[in-house]
């Protein structure tokens, strides 16, 4: 049976599949990869190399990933910014499928833009179902390996999975300020404040994780964090939820399932992927658009 | 336009004084938000209303949860549209009688009160004025329900405590706080299901355990469910 070794492994490498959905109800979040698109991407290259495509993949979320592969060839695909990939030590194509052959080394290390990359096989990753999914969800701790990330040393089975397929849209959006929805607690924000934070570019900070990811308020348009007594309620990947002390939070994929922050907006689905990928430093800026058109963008994504 | 009018007046009954208003959370969510602020009628009609929807059957629904005073739905925005959607949940909910909707799954927890495993019990006591026994006393002739699940894995909020019962949270976290602990703030009592900071009161400690992922449901307890307290003062 093949099987995979990893060698090198860096901080935030995890097994993910399309999602845990329908789990809130235990207070448990869907996980599920941070870049949805290039999961699906993955499957629709291996898929159009006429190869299966295994349910669940690895996730490689900054730093390096080196693995080697025996017990049989294997097809997999590399999709997710632009990273480097080396196999045998010798460079090889980002965004494309390669077999894999038995005791092939694989490097990925980070390369020109993004931070996770999605590896998708031929084969899924021979681990349990969690409460109907193999995603690790890192806060939770459930999933996955064990629920954790996985380690330098770690032996991973592959197994084919059927021929079940989840199917899910590619958004390719690939400039352009994030669009976003106005939030559940959005007419909460004084009218200027909501302005402000259309108006201003805030900087994606290095705090950032499956979780969320911190933004730097450089103009103070948070300054002023409005002091709300406010009902938990449900969180959804892409809101942007305004801590305490004023520093804007974009909720992930791990997100806790309920909260009380106050969320101005949420990021619509074609643009938190390509959000995901922003590294530390980069400049945002926020535009609204309505649920209808974020629906219209949303029709607009590839299911092949 | 007038009868309809009229039909939906008095639908609304039903739900008594509380309108559901619903919002979109993200482009893929959401809410019917039953209160702006927590209120255990409204907690009882969000629950209430997860279940009539969740038999609904509606198109394009992935996902229901209720909250505390809201009921969270997922959707499929190639299935359906935010205004179709909303359209047909007010229609599943104006018609519907929620005092029919009533779970008796009762759960008993058992606590050890005070000492090292409540630490917060006798400042607790003393802010509502009581004696520890006597809060004890209360505090498990409480009869509460589960509020909702939701904060962590397994995490219970239940509730709500009379009002001569409500203490505002702690002004400092608690760094770490082991699971079962039973903590108590703001008009309720939430049992934690895994190790963790908290800014509530730690009164106690169960070994009850709402969560384990092998299990199909994960929880024992479900949003709804009547919980009864018991149990002693720590030696």
């Amino acid at each position: 049976m093949t099987h995979l070794k990893f060698l090198s492994v860096g901080p935030m490498v995890s097994v993910q599949d399309a999602g845990r959905f329908g789990a809130l109800e235990y207070g448990v979040a869907a996980s599920g990869p941070m870049d949805r698109s290039a999961f699906f991407r993955a499957g629709y290259l291996l898929e159009k190399a006429g190869a299966p495509v295994g349910l669940a993949g690895f996730e490689c979320g900054g730093g390096e990933l080196e693995f080697s592969v025996h017990g049989g060839d294997v097809r997999a695909a590399f999709c997710g910014g632009k990273f480097t990939l080396h196999i045998n030590a010798k460079s090889a194509k980002w965004n494309k499928v390669h077999t894999l052959k038995d005791a092939d080394v694989v490097k990925i290390s980070p390369g020109k833009s993004g931070n996770y990359a999605i590896v998708r096989m031929e084969q899924g990753i021979d681990v349990a179902q969690i409460i109907g999914s193999q995603s690790t969800n890192m806060i939770a701790k459930l999933g996955g390996i064990g629920g954790r990330p996985l380690e330098g040393g770690d032996i991973v089975k592959l197994k084919p999975s059927g021929d079940r397929f989840v199917r899910g849209p590619v958004f390719d959006v690939a400039e352009g300020p994030i669009r976003v929805v106005w939030g559940v607690h959005g007419d909460l924000f004084p009218k200027e404040v909501r302005q402000r934070f259309l108006d201003s570019k805030f900087v994606v900070s290095s705090a950032m994780d499956r979780m969320g990811v911190r933004l730097m308020d450089r103009h103070g348009v948070f300054l002023m964090p409005p002091k709300l007594s406010l009902v938990s309620d449900t969180i959804v990947p892409g809101d942007i939820q305004i801590l305490g002390d004023g520093t804007p939070v974009v909720l992930m994929r791990d997100h806790q399932p309920t909260g009380g922050y106050p969320r101005i907006a949420t990021i619509i689905s074609v643009d938190i992927d390509r959000f995901a990928q922003y590294r530390a430093g980069t400049k945002v800026n926020f535009v609204s658009v309505s649920v209808e058109h974020a629906h219209e963008l949303f029709r607009q994504g590839s299911f092949k | 336009m007038g009868t309809v009018v009229r039909s939906l007046e008095k639908d609304r009954k039903k739900l008594g004084d509380f309108r559901p208003v619903l919002v979109p959370l993200g482009d893929c969510g959401l809410s019917v938000r039953f209160a702006n602020e927590l209120d255990g009628q409204a907690n009882q009609l969000a629950v209430a209303a997860a279940h009539l929807l969740g038999n609904a059957d509606l198109q394009g629904v992935t996902e229901i949860c209720p909250s505390l005073v809201s009921v969270f739905i997922r959707y499929d925005p190639l299935k359906t549209s935010f205004l179709s959607l909303s359209n047909h949940v007010r229609m599943a909910i104006i018609s519907q009688d929620f005092s029919l909707v009533q779970s008796t799954r009762t759960h008993e927890v058992e606590i050890s009160y005070g000492g090292r495993d409540g630490p917060d019990l006798e400042f607790v006591a003393a802010e509502l004025m009581l004696g520890k026994d006597e809060f004890v006393v209360r505090h498990n002739g409480a009869g509460l329900r589960v509020l909702a699940v939701g904060f962590a894995p397994g995490f219970v909020y239940c509730g709500l405590h009379k009002p001569e019962m409500h203490i505002p949270r702690r002004k400092e976290l608690h760094r770490m706080v082991p699971a079962g602990s039973i903590i108590f703030a703001a008009g309720q009592t939430a049992i934690t299901a895994s190790n963790g900071p908290t800014g509530w009161h730690v009164i106690g400690r169960t070994n009850f355990r709402n969560f384990n992922a092998q299990n199909s449901p994960p929880t024992k307890m479900r949003a709804g469910d009547p919980v009864i307290f018991s149990g002693v003062m720590a030696k």
